[in-house]
């Protein structure tokens, strides 16, 4: 199993277009939150106020850490290779959790490397201006969530991977679901009867696992971590019962 | 040794392969010919687990492929040459291979050394010819040092040095006791290196067996005779049951066997120039044998009324 791993992580890390995401991912949203920290804050107290601003990001990390999971489904269709991966690891059970591990890898040590990263900037910037910095209040579960989030997203979109098999529909599926569509779907149903359908809806729910602040509108975070984590839990399931039985 | 047992896979309502058996031994370059759509490539998935057979089996040495430990090392394949990212070098793409494995780094630059590329390991595949990406392919076969080779149009894109080098390493594999399946359109190719050939059409077995039974069985043969007396030859030759058929030189001689020509010259003092007996080639037998399990069959290049299309 260790080695089925590291060949797929070994696979995934030796392609361009996994480094450029991966760059997008990471590294632009830790530029923008230093910029933001260096010009948009005069000094005060920096605790909370900073972990909100680094989870300001985390969909938009998510999301593009879900392509990262499409990618790492499908990438071996469009080039062929999915029949070697197969003749040398001919059990698929062990290939799918290969890869179900790498997508999960590559997401907590991005977001591990993105919230580290915009951990020193914060502590070396307010050195600099003489604020002490620490976690208060909600700070802890927020990054916490932020893992949990990018984590899940990433399975999304590795299981919309499997079940499409192409590289463009899982990536459009994985983008315009969250963004869009499961907007208008639930949106419609709030307007068409007087229930507020919206607030189910299971990636907005997600998306709402990184807020500071609970508003009443929203879920309890142990709600909305099930009711997200149990959407994609079915995407799950049919995309690996797929890759089980599917002829490569 | 390869045991291939009443395989049967559909495709919706085609059948693609129809209830197919056959051996591949060790020790000989067996050569796995159809026409196009007859079930090649998908009896070659089946055999390695890529697709699910309905019925039969595919067994290597008594095992079936996905019982195999380290896989690689009892089988090596090459599918398709096409079957690499563009973006990752020769080297790298072995390497995730070798990863599987676990077998060292070494064993990587052995392989490419033996297909010719350590020149070209830190090359993008994308940058790769046809008959580079073939080579690269044939190093994932021969990675593991397995006991059986199966190859899917392996000379397919390469120069002629290249074909002949693919021919020798068929070879040398069988010579050391290996198991070789080779498919391949390329006949003439394929009889220089194979010792069995397998036929298949329509996803059923047309042959099986030694390639001098297959093209005994379907290859034309003839007398090539060349003599200064040769319409009296011929007469004498007909009158016996042999049919002529007249060329610039002398004249082909069918039904009739080189002995019986050579005795009816030496009884009438006839001198020949040459007595030789032909064979026809293996396409000409191929495609004697596959006529009707053709399923894609093109129209002549010039129509009926003798003007080009």
């Amino acid at each position: 199993m260790l080695r089925t791993f590291r060949s797929e992580l070994f696979k995934m890390t030796t392609t361009r277009a996994t480094k450029v995401l991966l760059g997008f991912a990471v590294l632009l949203p830790v530029v923008i939150y230093v910029l933001t920290l260096i010009y948009g804050f005069d000094g005060g107290e920096m605790g909370s106020p900073a972990v909100v601003n680094i989870a300001s990001g985390a969909p938009l990390v998510a999301l593009l850490l879900g392509v990262i999971g499409v990618m790492c489904a499908t990438q071996e269709y469009s080039q062929g290779t999915i029949r070697i991966t197969l003749v040398a690891t001919p059990n698929r059970q062990r290939v799918y959790f290969a890869k179900l591990l790498t997508t999960l890898y590559i997401a907590v040590f991005s977001t591990a490397v993105l919230i580290g990263l915009s951990l020193i900037a914060t502590v070396i910037v307010l050195k600099v201006r003489g604020v002490q910095f620490e976690l208060i209040g909600n700070d802890a579960r927020v990054l916490l969530s932020f893992f949990v989030l990018t984590a899940v997203v990433a399975l999304f979109g590795f299981s919309l991977g499997l079940i499409f098999k192409s590289g463009p529909g899982a990536i459009s599926a994985t983008l315009l679901w969250p963004t869009i569509a499961e907007s208008m779907v639930f949106g419609l149903l709030s307007a068409a009867t007087t229930h507020n359908f919206f607030r189910w809806a299971p990636i907005q729910n997600g998306f709402q696992l990184v807020s500071e602040f609970r508003f009443d509108d929203y879920n309890s975070w142990n709600v909305s971590a099930l009711l997200f984590a149990g959407f994609v839990a079915v995407f799950a399931v049919v995309g690996a019962s797929l890759f089980m039985k599917r002829d490569a | 040794m390869i045991v291939v047992d009443r395989l049967t896979k559909t495709y919706g309502a085609k059948k693609a392969v129809d209830d197919l058996s056959f051996t591949v031994s060790p020790g000989r370059v067996t050569g796995f010919l159809g026409p196009n759509g007859s079930g090649k490539s998908t009896t070659m998935r089946c055999m390695l687990g890529l697709d699910a057979a309905d019925i039969g089996s595919v067994t290597f040495d008594g095992k079936r492929y996905s019982e195999l430990d380290q896989p690689l090392t009892h089988v090596g394949s090459l599918l398709d040459a096409g079957d690499a990212h563009k973006g990752r070098s020769a080297r790298n793409h072995l390497r995730w291979i070798a990863m599987t494995h676990g077998f060292p780094e070494s064993r990587v630059d052995e392989v490419l050394h033996q297909v010719g590329m350590s020149e070209v390991a830190k090359t993008k595949v994308g940058k790769f010819s046809l008959g580079m990406r073939q080579r690269l392919g044939l190093a994932v076969a021969l990675l593991g040092n397995p006991q059986t080779v199966i190859l899917d149009e392996p000379a397919n894109g390469l120069d002629p040095e290249g074909i002949r080098w693919t021919r020798e390493v068929m070879r040398s594999l069988a010579d050391a006791g290996r198991s070789v399946l080779v498919s391949s359109h390329q006949l003439v190719e394929l009889s220089m290196v194979a010792d069995d050939l397998i036929v298949i059409g329509q996803g059923k077995l047309i042959s099986a067996g030694p390639i001098s039974q297959f093209m005994s069985q379907h290859a034309k043969t003839w007398v090539r005779v060349v003599s200064p007396q040769f319409d009296a030859l011929a007469a004498l030759v007909i009158a016996q049951g042999g049919t002529v058929e007249r060329t610039n030189e002398g004249g082909d001689f069918h039904a009739v066997t080189a002995i019986q020509i050579g005795e009816i010259a030496a009884a009438n003092n006839i001198v020949l120039y040459e007595l030789s007996p032909q064979t026809g080639s293996l396409e000409e037998a191929f495609l004697d044998a596959t006529d009707a399990s053709v399923e894609f069959r093109g129209e002549s290049a010039v129509s009926h009324n003798g003007r080009g299309q």
